[in-house]
């Protein structure tokens, strides 16, 4: 017997707002605790919340990117439930008439995910568990948050994961959120559901929460649709709940029962008004909508003749991606280019605290360094030394190259000299060459580098090891 | 001059006090007094501070004290909405509207009683014991802000700040013959009054004249960049509407605001205020509000839902009592059990009850489309008419716990002020005479969303002609 797995999931995303949504304290929830807080986003006695226009603006760009039916006119609905870290005890979320509705994002597969919903909400605080009591941290009350809600059109652990990332660039590509999972700017929930394959009729669904990354929310939904699988084979049942992924474990455990589901109470927020989203504000945001990634990536493909795995990589960060194409224009030489960006350059930015955006090498110093390696200016060594000297500095890549004496010497008559010191100081391997070991010369070149402190030319030694070695035949 | 103080009005005081004829700290002091002497009787402060709340010098109300109801951010000061729950709290920030008082060199005297988080048309429901009314201290003084009502009318203070959600600002003041005054929904920054009903809430003025009510009207309106619920509509000074001269004015009386329940004491001095203003030149027209009978259920649905989710936020957890447990659903319990008062508990089981899933359809969603009808109501009166003359309660002042274990009737008192919340229009209650056993009737003007200025004019045109605004009730000095 087959199956088949449906899967829908519900994403919130932080936008990238200077201030919360109805206050104005910064969004920075990683201060100390409760630095970032007001009266308003405390929920004290008598505050009223006031929408931020930028976290509306963020939402709408998101909604038209997702291609969602955008509602002219909105409103915000309180949803009641008792929590410590909630300090009014209701969120101000949306209920009926969202932001935005039935959209769709299309995969590389060419699979169209479609969206059911959007909408604008507020954050809750932080709970910090100690042993006999616990503590709250109020900073991150009142981050305006995005949640988007697919349909079940998913329908396997590894497709989810592609539609996560995807979300991911294409937010990241419209400025509106970093998305950064590790960091909580981006929290991902699952419903799944299996079903014998070719059966009109949903198989009961369990809701998935507590994954911290995309591979955790891969795993988990990997783990419970074989869970539910085994139910379905050895006719037990499977029942509507929560499930909490252990990702030590790497199992889900069960958190609550339907029966146990709350009662939200949502009702219109009276303290906040109607919005209108009107053609202006719709269409001033549509052009933040820059070239998505599948598109990117499909152009990428068939422009510079890059392999999927090349592109894939460079394409995951707008800014990379950016940076590979201005390289480009100074060079066209794509894959010179990307085999540089993809090798020493990311390897480089990995190391740095802030990546991609830390960097102060132009693209067109860049497309220099690898110009000069083409060219046999700069061996592979000194090139990568270069780059990691002006990687935080963009200085004229000329003057390093003086500074640092990195020019590579290619001339046989500033060489011939240190050759012919190796070739007598190390009579093994010239009896081992002459003896028939062709891979003895390498280690002759090693020595000639080593003597030229790496700035020799590898390529122009050998063949003057070789053309000397020949004479002694 | 002390004594000359009770005769005046709060605006002649800072005249006053601007022609040095008498300094600030003389009336401070003065009305100080009078509460440390009187309130002991009717118990209308809950607070009385040593000085005067006041920043600013400038402006026309310089030096008047003014009370506030117990619902009202004062920094630093403590609030409490009469409640246990709340009752260690110090205000962290001015309400927008202190912000104004204190700009305008108002003297903040103190805080006064209230029901429960507003929650009553008595006055009865407060942790700090009921306010009595001034006229008999056998009454009650109507409700919610029955402190504020019963301060001014007792001239404990020339000025009080109330809050009305149904009523609360107008039954209070025809209970104790004073002027109260709700203003428009959105004319009055809500920022830093403790929500009851959020869509009905109004900060308004009690004075005993529309002088004074006028000029405190001047000070408090206007749009609020804290509260996304007040208008940016032009506020005109309403000063100039102090006008003796009403003639052409049309002046509607419902006919549903004068059938079964209504007083017959209540209704005479209602319908003598109508010939008066006839009189006066305006033009008397019956008109019909016909969903008004809805009026009573369609806000004991909204406002305790509203009140329900408002009042989440006391759990123990960030501010006020904390009855510390074992584990969490416990603290909760326990804090708001013990916390809240008994009428507080009946309005969070109402309105949870009506948000709740599978009847928050036959409820909430059914009482928000009656809530448009009366809204409808009067779009349409106002077609014909300029303003329209009611009684405020159908009955006056009743005794103490006369009403206490009938919540049904104690909701009734305020079946003639609800409608004006519901559409979200402004409303005042003036006194228009006194019973046999002299006790202040109502009589409340209703108008059309932001001109509170006709009222003004009808008010004061009133007041030229009567002098029920001057008596002074005999045992507090009358």
């Amino acid at each position: 017997m087959e199956y088949e797995i449906v899967i829908g999931l519900e994403v919130h995303v932080q936008l990238a707002t200077e201030s919360k949504i109805f206050c104005s304290c910064p969004t920075d929830f990683e201060s100390s605790p409760n630095t970032n807080i007001c009266p308003i986003c405390c929920g004290y006695p008598g505050v009223l919340p006031v929408l931020n226009r930028k976290a509306l603006e963020l939402a709408v760009r998101v909604a038209c990117v997702l291609n969602c039916r955008v509602n002219k006119r909105i409103y915000f609905e309180r949803k009641n439930y008792f929590y410590p870290d909630l300090p009014k005890n209701y969120q101000i979320s949306q209920y009926e008439l969202p932001l935005g509705e039935e959209g769709f994002l299309v995969l590389p597969s060419s699979k169209k995910i479609r969206i059911k919903r959007i909408h604008l909400e507020e954050d809750a605080g932080k709970l910090i568990h100690k042993e006999k009591y616990s503590l709250v941290d109020f900073n991150r009350a009142g981050i305006p948050l995005l949640e988007i809600v697919t349909h079940p059109d998913i329908s396997s652990p590894e497709e989810a994961f592609s539609y996560l990332n995807y979300l991911k660039m294409t937010i990241q590509y419209i400025g509106v959120s970093s998305c950064d999972m590790e960091k909580g700017f981006l929290r991902c929930d699952a419903n799944i559901s299996v079903k014998k394959k070719g059966s009109e009729s949903l198989g009961t669904k369990v809701e998935l929460k507590n994954m911290n990354s995309f591979r955790g929310v891969k795993n988990a939904l990997s783990y419970e649709a074989q869970r539910q699988i085994n139910c379905l084979k050895n006719k037990k049942n499977i029942f509507q709940e929560t499930r909490l992924w252990d990702e030590i474990k790497q199992k889900t455990f069960i958190m609550r029962t339907k029966e146990e589901a709350h009662d939200y109470r949502y009702f219109p927020e009276p303290d906040l008004g109607d919005f209108i989203v009107d053609d202006i504000l719709i269409e001033s945001q549509k052009e933040y909508i820059v070239e998505l990634p599948v598109a990117k990536r499909e152009r990428f493909i068939k422009m510079y003749g890059l392999s999927d795995k090349e592109v894939d990589i460079l394409i995951s960060d707008l800014s990379l991606a950016n940076f590979f194409e201005e390289a480009n224009k100074q060079l066209f030489q794509p894959k010179s280019i990307a085999n540089w960006i993809l090798g020493p350059f990311l390897e480089l930015v990995n190391s740095l605290e802030g990546g991609m955006d830390k960097v102060e090498l132009s693209p067109y110093n860049f497309s220099k360094i690898v110009q000069y390696f083409l060219e046999g200016k700069l061996n592979n060594l000194a090139a990568k030394k270069l780059l990691a000297l002006s990687i935080r500095n963009n200085k004229p890549i000329d003057e390093i190259i003086e500074e640092e004496g990195l020019s590579q010497v290619s001339k046989e008559d500033e060489l011939i000299a240190f050759v012919e010191e190796s070739l007598k100081e190390n009579q093994r391997a010239v009896n081992d060459y002459l003896g028939g070991k062709q891979q003895a010369v390498m280690f002759i070149v090693g020595q000639v580098m080593k003597k030229t402190r790496g700035k020799a030319n590898p390529k122009v030694v050998r063949e003057l090891i070789e053309r000397k070695l020949k004479q002694k035949e | 001059m002390s004594l000359e103080l009770l005769d005046l009005h709060g605006w002649e005081i800072s005249q006053k006090i601007k022609e040095t004829k008498i300094s600030e700290e003389e009336v401070f002091s003065f009305f100080k007094e009078r509460i440390q002497k009187l309130d002991k009787h009717i118990n209308s402060f809950v607070e009385i501070y040593s000085n005067p709340v006041r920043e600013s010098k400038e402006s026309s109300l310089c030096g008047v004290p003014i009370a506030i109801k117990d619902n009202i951010c004062i920094r630093g000061k403590r609030i409490t909405c009469a409640s246990q729950i709340l009752n260690s709290h110090n205000a962290v920030y001015d309400a927008t509207v202190i912000r104004a008082l204190k700009d305008k060199g108002l003297s903040i005297i103190g805080t006064t009683n209230m029901d429960e988080f507003a929650f009553g048309s008595s006055t009865e429901n407060s942790c700090y014991g009921p306010t009595r009314n001034p006229w008999n201290l056998e009454c009650v003084p109507g409700g919610s802000s029955g402190g504020s009502a019963a301060a001014v009318a007792a001239r404990l203070v020339p000025f009080a700040l109330g809050s009305d959600t149904g009523g609360s600002i107008r039954q209070p003041a025809s209970f104790c013959g004073v002027v109260g005054f709700k203003p428009t929904y959105g004319r009055v920054s809500r920022f830093g009054l403790i929500a009851f009903g959020s869509s009905l809430d109004q900060i308004g003025p009690i004075t005993t004249n529309f002088v004074d009510c006028a000029h405190l009207l001047n000070i408090i309106c206007g749009f609020d960049e804290y509260d996304s619920t007040t208008s940016k509509k032009n506020v005109p000074d309403f000063t100039k509407s102090l006008i003796d001269n009403i003639r052409g004015l049309r002046i509607g009386l419902p006919r549903e605001y004068f059938g079964e329940g209504l007083d017959s004491e209540v209704e005479k001095a209602v319908r003598e205020t109508a010939e008066l203003l006839e009189k006066e030149g305006a033009k008397i027209v019956e008109i019909a509000l016909p969903h008004t009978q809805y009026a009573v259920a369609t806000y004991y649905i909204i406002a305790p839902s509203e009140a329900s989710s408002n009042l989440e936020r006391f759990d123990g957890i960030k501010y006020g009592m904390c009855k510390k447990n074992e584990d969490l659903l416990s603290l909760y319990k326990n804090t708001r059990k013990e916390g809240f008062g008994r009428e507080a508990k009946r309005r969070i089981l109402i309105g949870t009850y009506s948000l709740s899933s599978g009847y928050y359809e036959a409820y909430y969603i059914r009482a928000s489309k009656v809530r448009t009808l009366i809204k409808k109501d009067f779009e349409d009166a106002f077609l014909s008419v300029d303003a329209i003359l009611t009684p405020t309660s159908p009955v006056p002042a009743f005794k103490l716990g006369e009403k206490v274990d009938d919540p049904l009737s104690m909701y009734l008192s305020d079946i003639y002020t609800i409608s004006a919340n519901l559409a979200g229009i402004c409303a005042v209650s003036f006194p228009c005479g006194f019973t046999k056993t002299n006790l202040p009737i109502g009589a409340q003007l209703i108008g059309r969303p932001f001109d509170e200025e006709t009222l003004i004019r009808i008010g004061f045109t009133f007041q030229q002609r009567t002098d029920y605004h001057k008596r002074i009730p005999p045992l507090v000095g009358g």
